[in-house]
């Protein structure tokens, strides 16, 4: 049988400034949270409701030194990977489960007017993009991130 | 700005039978566990290397009744929908995290033509 397919694609903001750190190697994993919204209307009332939706991606090598160097909070991108779930014991010795995707493709949008494309921005370039008012002070998915063996 | 884009593409097979259960009002929230592989050579060793990631998907209504109807453990299916992070509190108050994938289009595959509808 086949291997399958396991493909997330997102087009979302990010909360923060990408969290980079090396392994001992040197290579380098950058850490990024991005939202996108959803909205609907409630079938029982008619009210416009939206909701917004967190995710945690990470990336690898020089994938990762790109996203640290263009990437900022309020900044818009593509990202194309596949989902893991990583399995990880907290202090209590309990089993604990935490959902990402490895991104293996970004582009940037959203850039300066006329820069689209998904070419990079030039260093120190300002993104146009304004982070979503929506967006809570704080990724739900950094709850003791700190803490997970990677 | 848009709303942004999450999508996630999953084909992979059914490590056990759709679990079904139905919403106060009626209609039906089907759970699947569906496995995908991946594969690769250590570059060290140059050894294969597999790995197999368990996908938690979510099917509401009509469509979920159709999942618990015809997929079973071990066969495979290709699944389209979106991921949805729940928190949700532990015994001890804390807060949790479970990810899954709310799939909003779902084909069986593997089968035989006229079974696949």
């Amino acid at each position: 049988m086949a291997r399958g397919v396991n493909k997330a694609i997102i087009v979302g903001t990010l909360g923060q400034d990408p969290e980079v750190r090396y392994t001992a190697n040197g290579g380098a994993v950058a850490n990024i949270s991005v939202a996108t919204n959803e909205s609907w209307r409630d079938k029982a009332t008619g009210e416009a409701q939206e909701r917004t939706e967190w995710h945690r991606i990470v990336m690898f090598g020089k994938l990762a030194e790109i996203a640290q160097q263009y990437l900022k909070k309020g900044s818009q991108a593509y990202f194309e990977g596949r989902i893991q779930t990583r399995k990880w014991q907290d202090q209590s010795g309990n089993d604990r489960y935490s959902t990402e995707i490895v991104a293996n493709e970004m582009q940037m949008l959203g850039g300066r007017a006329g820069g689209g494309g998904g070419a990079p921005m030039e260093s120190g370039g300002q993104s146009q993009s304004k982070p979503q008012s929506a967006a809570p002070e704080t990724a739900p998915m950094d709850d003791g991130f700190d803490d997970i063996p990677f | 700005m848009g709303k942004g884009i999450n999508k996630a593409v999953i084909v992979g097979t059914l490590g056990r039978d759709p679990e079904i259960r139905y919403s106060s009002s009626g209609s039906a929230v089907v759970n699947l566990s569906v496995a995908t592989n991946e594969s690769w050579k250590d570059r060290e060793t140059g050894e294969a290397q597999e790995r197999t990631e368990w996908h938690r998907i979510v099917i509401f209504g009509k469509l979920g009744e159709i999942a618990s109807q015809y997929l079973k453990k071990g066969e495979q299916a290709y699944f389209e929908g979106r991921i949805k992070t729940s928190k949700w509190q532990d015994q001890s108050g804390n807060d949790r995290y479970t990810t899954e994938i709310v799939a909003t289009e779902m084909q069986m595959l593997g089968r035989r033509p006229e079974q696949v509808s």
